[in-house]
């Protein structure tokens, strides 16, 4: 409800993905690149939108830091283009990048849950960004003999595997 | 591929697929697109794009403790790669 009793419109997920869409056409375009641009809801509260195509490692980057910082950007145009409080989450893949990176963090980190059941030595991990902390909380929280933390502030939080 | 070639063709506009990047972004983001310039300073030992925006959008394209501008700052030096190019970004007003 807004200042004056009416009933103040959210803006749909639907709405948020059209314009990343969008943007992110353009973008691909503004890099000389080709992609196809496409989403797919993964719950009621979260659509993913990939890009597709060849060579675009650019756009993921380092520790898919670009894609990250991409994803921040298209969130902000939609944040600018669309008044009003915005529904649910979109999140952004670039080339598969997103699945595999959970998949090799999760290998990682059960080799870590394996070094630290054997010495009984607490591991701490490198900085890491939520969403991979969360794939390393995740990948751990049914393996026995071993328990997850995270300690530090902002980006230098990071994930310690300990003895349980 | 000729490479004396590619890199010719790179150097006609310096920084080419940097700028129109940097340029793309601003303009997706303010609400005065025409008051957006982009230049390019070659003096120093990186090649500097200076963005300059509408006064009432300067808030809008640095953000909550810069992470707009920094977002910005990553793709683009993404983008410079493609020129070959390392870039820094500044925002003047």
């Amino acid at each position: 409800m807004d200042k004056d009793g009416e009933k103040v419109e959210e803006v749909t997920l639907e709405q948020q993905v059209e314009v990343m869409e969008e943007f992110l056409d353009g973008l691909v375009e503004a890099f000389g690149l080709s992609g196809e641009v496409s989403s797919e809801k993964v719950d009621d509260e979260i659509v993913e939108i990939r890009i597709e195509g060849e060579d675009l490692g650019l756009l993921i980057g380092p520790k898919g830091q670009t894609l990250a910082a991409v994803q921040e950007l298209a969130r902000t145009v939609a944040q600018r283009q669309l008044a009003g409080p915005h529904q649910g989450r979109v999140r952004l893949d670039v080339s598969g990048y997103r699945k595999r990176r959970a998949e090799a963090l999760t290998r990682f980190a059960l080799q870590v849950a394996e070094d630290v059941k054997s010495t009984g030595t607490p591991k701490m991990l490198e900085p890491m960004s939520p969403p991979d902390r969360k794939v390393v909380h995740d990948a751990l929280t049914d393996v026995e003999g071993v328990r997850t933390a995270s300690e530090g502030e902002d980006r230098r939080r990071r994930v310690v595997v300990l003895p349980d | 591929m000729d490479d004396t070639n590619d890199i010719d063709e790179g150097n006609a506009v310096v920084g080419a697929h940097a700028r129109d990047v940097l340029a793309y972004l601003i303009e997706s983001i303010v609400s005065d697109p025409d008051g957006v310039e982009v230049s390019v300073d070659e003096s120093g030992n990186r090649t500097r794009l200076d963005v300059s925006v509408s006064p009432g959008d300067m808030g809008r394209v640095i953000g909550k403790r810069g992470r707009v501008a920094n977002a910005i700052r990553t793709v683009v030096r993404a983008a410079a790669v493609r020129d070959d190019l390392e870039v820094d970004v500044e925002f003047v007003d």
